[in-house]
């Protein structure tokens, strides 16, 4: 409910200030919405919620979650723009911020239980038997894209978010370390069985 | 050279090996045409992840407020909506013939406490005098629904596709509503009680005297009944509507009430939403989420973890933990030294002297405090431009009904001229209705159609003073002959009339409410005349 109403306080653009904002160079933009800008807010806002929606689609299981998670995330980057200190790509920064988000919302909506298990091996284990099955052809069709996408968003959450934060967010291991609150050795576990389960999926769905 | 493990090779391809070893594992590659191969697919598996990730899913593509089409209805949804609105009027036409208690002696629409009251009255006789006929009534739902499921599933298994349709969804959320024959497990009876030591693994619907649950309900709890206790756990939703609802237990998902009293003294998981006479949160109570709630009063002495919402004529009293913000509107609002708000507060009340902030409570955000000042409400522009507003909303209304109806708006109009019967059928429908749709709703498979009741009654409502104006418009100008043109003055002239009269202290009231009256029965008149075959 919140959220909801959140969405509806969230920057519109506005049609004339949009034009304007439209050609500007994002560095621009940044310094606008820095001062609060209502226009610049919203020139952000209509540059990249797709993106960030897309990511929260991912994490989130169900839409309303991710339109709340979005919206959310757009009012958190309107109060910590100013943190913002351009070391990271914006667009990099703006997906860690609503990564959190997501890992939050996953969190509450487990009531405590922790999102992310940690691969049962525990962190020191680095290395696991090589899979059977190989790597994913190099060149798929468009249909393969789609079920490749279908079954990732599938995959049970722990394997899920680590890779959706490292191949739709392109964050490094620390980073999604730093998110899920596991070790770095924890996420390289979770990303390569990740891959083996979805390749395993595939694979089973072909036949 | 020995070979190297896919899962180093998968690190080197996602730049997270060290840098020697990648220098190490680069050289071996030269030389060995196994771990080039391996090293190319990864890669390649990687782009192919990256690539379909990026290209959203088509629903993902954009949150709702950039696709205004949500969701397109195909005609299994129109079949199942006519299955649901035909269940609907049967269920309706059923209600008729049953004898409902004469609701009109403690009714007043225009009282929030006899609503209450009438609420509250209605339940009494379910539980007195009614539980037999709803458990009949009951056995019918869940036949009908039995009969709908097979229909629905029918009509969905002929379409492809994941269960996104609306049709599936609102088949589903009538199955978890109405089920009482194998979804809902009923109780009745002087007192309902769910001991320590039980586990009720449905939805538990509960309509007694006093309801305690000191076990456990795994679905939702939906009690009607003087006094609710939950002690024990409740896993889903507790929907109260009782006189006085205490929580001191857990509930894991929403609170939804309609209760004179609301104390929590345990942990709930997500909010509360309602209309309570009185709420109130002692120090061991938390509140997962936030709070929208009309009150009476409210004392928060608990913790909140996100914002709060209360509209209330009278006080509210915080000296608890609100995460976020704290938004009132009401009479008087009192923060203790102890009190905590994280985010801003923000406060509408009469007098700036009702909002006591003691030195000691904290506000994280900003502090919004305005007075409401009633008594100048004339003086302001935006009040005056606000009525313009309406003013021309009603005429817009009134206009675009001729346009497209103009027999049943001069019929109507001219109904409201039979006076007394107009009037008597008016308070009625103002009060039958209400009556109705609670009926209705209280049966749970009619709650879409009690909703569909309550948004024709309060556009009904709206309209009454659309047939009242024109009336009083032509019978005081006396067109010899009724152009649209001449219509439409004299609604204009009659609603200016009718909206000054409303400004008049104490006697406004009374002529807003015969206003409504008197159009709601013509309204009702003319609608059931022009059911009736032409002779």
């Amino acid at each position: 409910m919140d959220a909801k109403r959140n969405m509806a306080k969230a920057p519109e653009p506005r049609e004339g200030g949009t034009r304007q904002m439209e050609g500007m160079e994002l560095e621009s933009v940044i310094e606008c919405a820095r001062g609060h800008d209502a226009e610049a807010l919203g020139e952000i806002y209509r540059r990249y919620v797709r993106r960030v929606f897309g990511l929260c689609r991912y994490m989130l299981n169900s839409r309303e979650s991710a339109e709340d998670a979005t919206s959310e995330v757009f009012l958190k980057m309107q109060r910590s723009i100013d943190t913002y200190d351009r070391s990271t790509p914006f667009l990099r920064w703006l997906l860690r911020v609503a990564g959190n988000q997501c890992i939050d919302a996953l969190r509450r909506q487990q009531r405590g239980r922790r999102a992310i298990v940690e691969a049962e091996d525990g962190a020191a284990v680095i290395e696991v038997p090589s899979s059977e099955t190989s790597p994913l052809g190099a060149v798929i069709s468009k249909e393969e894209r789609a079920d490749l996408r279908d079954a990732t968003a599938r995959l049970p959450e722990n394997y899920r978010v680590p890779l959706v934060l490292r191949y739709y967010s392109e964050l490094s291991y620390e980073e999604i370390a730093q998110q899920l609150d596991v070790e770095r050795n924890n996420v390289a576990t979770l990303i390569f069985r990740g891959k083996q389960e979805l390749r395993r999926r595939l694979r089973d769905r072909s036949k | 050279m020995e070979c190297y493990s896919e899962q180093t090779c998968a690190l080197a391809v996602d730049g997270e090996l060290a840098a020697d070893e990648t220098q190490r594992l680069r050289d071996h590659l030269t030389s060995c045409q196994r771990c080039r191969a391996l090293v190319d697919a990864l890669r390649a598996e990687n782009r192919a992840l990256s690539e379909s990730l990026n290209e959203l899913p088509e629903e993902a593509a954009s949150p709702a407020r950039f696709s205004p089409q949500h969701s397109s209805w195909g005609w299994g949804d129109l079949a199942i909506l006519a299955v649901v609105l035909t269940l609907g009027s049967i269920i309706s036409g059923w209600f008729n013939e049953l004898d409902i208690p004469a609701a009109v002696e403690w009714f007043n629409p225009f009282s929030v406490s006899g609503r209450t009251n009438l609420t509250f009255q209605l339940f009494y006789y379910f539980v007195h005098g009614g539980t037999a006929m709803l458990a009949d009534y009951a056995a019918v739902v869940g036949w009908i629904c039995l009969l709908l499921l097979l229909g629905g599933s029918a009509l969905l298994l002929g379409r492809r596709g994941r269960p996104h349709y609306p049709g599936l969804r609102l088949l589903i959320v009538l199955l978890a509503l109405s089920l009482p024959s194998f979804a809902l497990e009923r109780r009745h009876g002087e007192f309902v009680t769910v001991t320590a030591n039980e586990v009720v693994d449905d939805t538990l619907v509960a309509t007694a005297n006093m309801v305690r649950v000191d076990g456990v309900v795994n679905g939702d709890l939906l009690t009607f009944g003087r006094t609710v206790e939950v002690r024990g756990t409740v896993k889903g939703d507790l929907i109260s509507f009782a006189q006085r609802t205490e929580v001191s237990g857990t509930v894991e998902g929403h609170i939804y009430t309609f209760a004179r009293t609301l104390d929590l003294e345990g942990q709930l998981g997500h909010s509360i939403y309602g209309a309570v006479q009185s709420l109130h949160i002692n120090d061991r109570g938390r509140v997962g989420d936030g709070i929208v709630v009309a009150v009476g009063e409210a004392s928060l002495e608990g913790e909140v973890k996100r914002s709060v919402n209360i509209v209330t004529g009278g006080s509210v009293d915080v000296s608890g933990a609100i995460g976020r913000d704290l938004t009132m509107i009401g009479r008087s609002l009192v923060l203790t030294n102890t009190a905590r708000i994280g985010g801003n507060l923000s406060a509408r009340v009469r007098q700036l002297k009702e909002v006591q902030i003691a030195d000691g409570a904290t506000i994280g955000g900003k502090r919004d405090i305005q007075v409401r000042v009633r008594e100048s409400s004339f003086t302001r522009p935006r009040f005056y431009f606000h009525q313009a507003v309406w003013f021309a909303g009603a005429i817009l209304v009134g206009w675009l009904g001729m346009l497209f109806y103009p027999g049943f708006f001069q019929a109507t109009t001219q109904l409201v001229g039979s006076g007394w019967r107009s009037l008597g059928l008016g308070v009625g429908v103002l009060a039958g209705v209400p009556l109705a749709m609670v009926v209705i709703a209280i049966t749970l498979v009619g709650l879409p159609l009690s909703l569909m009741v309550l948004a024709l009654y309060l556009a009904a409502i709206y309209l009454a003073k659309i047939w009242v104006g024109a009336f009083l418009g032509r019978t005081l100008l006396k067109p010899s002959e009724a152009t649209k043109g001449d219509w439409l003055l004299g609604l204009l002239v009659g609603l200016l009339i009718l909206t000054l009269l409303a400004f008049i202290p104490y006697l406004g009231g009374l002529v807003r409410l015969g206003v409504v009256c008197l159009g709601l029965g013509a309204f009702a008149g003319q609608l059931y005349r022009a059911s009736q075959p032409a002779t």
